[in-house]
């Protein structure tokens, strides 16, 4: 079975930051773009890290901007 | 009681009459606590909320457990708590489903969601006599001061 991430991530980043998803590109910056603020960012992280079982190390959530850097980590991490 | 109230004040910032903890009765690691708050007859809320008529706050309930959420966010990031910050909910999730009263022992126990040195999720429940109070999941940030 083929699981569509970026479809799943953009639906749970949509709910936490109550942008509706069709308005949810994959490169928008979530701190410039779409006001993600380091609270939100923290809810994001947590679900995905419920979501799909991992733990995303502290030093790495910066550098997680948008919604394609979560969905290219996710692929990473399932293809281990 | 594992944690007294002079041990409780050397991580919470908060003091009399906006203590809402008195003891910590069980830690596991750095994932759970579980705390107590002895609702006293004489809380000075009581005398407006309601007349005739007191209930403890829900705010208030919230308040006591980000307290606890506080606690167990100590023993995970020590050295951040030693540097005194300030700490502000951000989002809260919470559902009350029974009234708590004057003279009501209140047992929170509080859950680590997420630790970052600047942010914390908990998920936390009250009960007074193993009946749920309140189930909150809390979002707050940690802002160090220069």
């Amino acid at each position: 079975m083929t699981v569509n991430f970026e479809e799943e991530i953009k639906e749970m980043v949509s709910e936490i930051i109550e942008v509706p998803v069709e308005r949810l590109a994959a490169d928008a910056d979530f701190f410039k773009d779409l006001d993600v603020d380091s609270l939100k960012a923290i809810e994001i992280v947590a679900a995905f890290e419920k979501k799909y079982r991992i733990i995303i190390p502290e030093h790495e959530i910066p550098n997680i901007k948008n919604i394609r850097q979560i969905t290219e980590y996710t692929k990473n991490l399932k293809k281990d | 009681m594992i944690w007294d109230r002079e041990k409780i004040e050397s991580v919470l910032p908060q003091r009399e009459p906006f203590l809402f903890i008195d003891e910590v009765i069980e830690i596991i690691g750095t994932e759970k606590v579980v705390a107590v708050k002895h609702v006293r007859n004489d809380a000075g809320f009581f005398e407006g909320h309601f007349p005739g008529r007191p209930v403890m706050p829900g705010v208030l309930l919230i308040e006591a457990m980000a307290q606890a959420s506080i606690i167990l966010y100590s023993l995970d990031r020590p050295e951040v708590v030693k540097a005194s910050p300030e700490y502000y909910l951000g989002k809260v999730r919470a559902e009350f489903l029974s009234p708590v009263y004057p003279g009501d022992k209140l047992t929170i126990e509080t859950n680590r969601v997420k630790f970052l040195d600047n942010a914390a999720i908990t998920d936390v429940t009250a009960k007074v006599n193993d009946k749920i109070a309140v189930r909150a999941n809390l979002v707050f940030s940690i802002q160090r001061n220069e």
